[in-house]
């Protein structure tokens, strides 16, 4: 075969290209990540999990939780926000006159009129108010600047947007490589038939709540079509009738007869103990957003 | 047999071979506009492979714009934004100078000295006459375009020219300002070269 070297040298040409970026690029990439800074603060990202949450990540694999939960928050795209904090002064509809006014006759704000004044439309005085969201960040500072001038205060915001962030407490941003750095292998899973749980530790941050659900989802979720993990529990007596520390405290129905009680095993507490380290609230380079403090 | 097959199917004599001919330009052309869509798809919407830009940002300047700012980026934001609408229009955007019109800033020992004294009067009172920078001799009036400003917006303009172009100087604070706008006093008149330099850094 005379063209035989031509074609082997086609044939390790294009899988020598294709090892070269899908195998090679993304592990030089990623595969030498390291904890990243979070944004506006010293701390890294992501913490890394307890004894317990780390042994807990197996036994969430090994009991198949992946093939019903995802840990992936989707993100579809962002906004910078401008709202109106504190009128100080003024009234809601002179303000409302006054920045009509800052549309027609700053050139630099003319192209966000249309959009700031459908903010505005209908608007009963109520703060705070968004008066602009959108992918602009000088109209923002523009704005805001005019604004702080005759003594109304306002607030920008960076946020994500999407179906999974506008669900409360899915997670304020999306997941990105960072958040898996711990994850060893990762769970991503793939279909949700229960929620997603890049979040959970945000969402149910009580081990004994976790732990309750684990043993009896319907005691906290009537319709929840999720099982029943019991094999991870002991059903024993009490000794002398006194619950032991470690027992659950479920509603009656849900309780064993007779003078028996629950108590988690080591396999369940380390699950609850991972679950609750699952978290997607810390804002990174990659996924920007301003987090909600409670002192503003 | 053969003479019936022959007959029928006149052209199939022997075993086909591979001959060198010309690829039709058609193809060549599709094949080209595709390479080309694609490049400028790759370029608008790729980021570049870089491993910070994940979807749906589509570049590392858009996701840069989504940062939320605060600290030391808001001030550096707002100071970009005060030198192009005050400063840049002789400066020049990159602080490179104009000639003619005014002096490069990038690099310039006025604005990266030490202290912030002598820089600071320059805005808030302005320049008048011969003066020195980067070893070329400037003739030229500027006027106190700082003075209408607030002392945040001075602050973070000149810690905006202190930290670009390559220079590296320490920030500026808006009490720096607030101590050197009351030095001068109410109603500023431009310094010349001779007196810049006779003040502290």
């Amino acid at each position: 075969m005379k063209t035989g070297f031509c074609v082997f040298l086609a044939a390790f040409v294009a899988l020598g290209a294709s090892w070269l970026g899908l195998v090679f690029g993304p592990l030089k990439q990623l595969g030498v990540a390291t904890e990243t800074k979070i944004l506006q603060s010293d701390d890294k990202w992501p913490v890394q999990r307890t004894g317990d949450a780390t042994l807990g990540l197996q036994v969430y694999r090994a009991n198949g939780c992946a093939a019903c939960h995802t840990e992936q928050i989707r993100q579809t795209g962002a906004a910078n926000e401008l709202s109106l904090v504190n009128l100080g002064v003024h009234q809601a509809a002179d303000l409302k006159d006054f920045i009509a006014s800052l549309l027609g006759t700053m050139p630099e704000l003319m192209n966000f009129s249309n959009a700031v004044a459908g903010n505005l439309a209908g608007w009963d005085g109520k703060l705070p108010k968004v008066i602009y969201s959108g992918a602009d960040d000088t109209v923002i500072s523009l704005l805001g600047d005019k604004l702080k001038a005759v003594g109304v205060k306002t607030e920008a915001r960076v946020v994500a947007t999407g179906a999974d962030i506008a669900r409360m407490g899915w997670g304020v941003r999306q997941s990105v490589a960072a958040d898996y750095l711990y994850d060893q292998p990762v769970q991503l899973g793939s279909l949700r038939a229960g929620p997603d749980l890049a979040n959970i530790g945000v969402r149910s941050p009580d081990l004994n709540w976790q732990l309750q659900h684990l043993y009896a989802p319907k005691s906290i979720t009537p319709n929840s079509s999720m099982p029943a993990f019991r094999y991870l529990f002991t059903v024993r007596a009490k000794v002398g009738g006194q619950s032991s520390p470690d027992a659950l405290v479920l509603p009656k129905e849900f309780m064993p007869a007779g003078n028996l009680e629950v108590v988690p095993t080591a396999e369940a507490k380390q699950l609850a103990a991972y679950l609750v380290s699952l978290k997607n609230n810390a804002p990174l380079y990659e996924a920007p957003f301003t987090p909600i403090t409670a002192a503003k | 047999m053969s003479d019936e097959k022959k007959s029928c199917c006149s052209n199939e004599t022997g075993e086909p071979t591979a001959t060198r001919s010309a690829a039709p330009m058609w193809i060549i052309v599709v094949t080209l506009a595709l390479l080309f869509t694609g490049g400028l798809f790759l370029d608008s919407h790729g980021g570049w492979f870089d491993k910070n830009v994940y979807a749906p940002y589509q570049s590392s300047a858009q996701l840069e714009s989504f940062q939320p700012k605060s600290g030391a980026a808001a001030a550096m934001a707002r100071g970009k934004s005060v030198y192009e609408g005050v400063c840049g229009i002789c400066h020049n955007s990159d602080g490179t100078g104009k000639p003619g019109q005014a002096p490069a800033l990038a690099s310039s020992e006025w604005v990266t000295a030490k202290g912030i004294n002598r820089l600071a009067h320059i805005p808030l009172a302005g320049v008048t006459g011969a003066i020195r920078v980067g070893g070329k001799d400037w003739n030229l009036n500027m006027a106190a375009m700082g003075a209408a400003l607030p002392d945040e917006d001075v602050a973070a303009v000149l810690t905006y020219i202190r930290t670009s172009w390559g220079n590296k100087a320490e920030a500026v604070t808006a009490d720096d300002v607030k101590k050197v706008r009351s030095e001068i006093g109410k109603s500023p008149q431009p310094y010349t070269g001779e007196q810049l330099k006779a003040m502290p850094e």
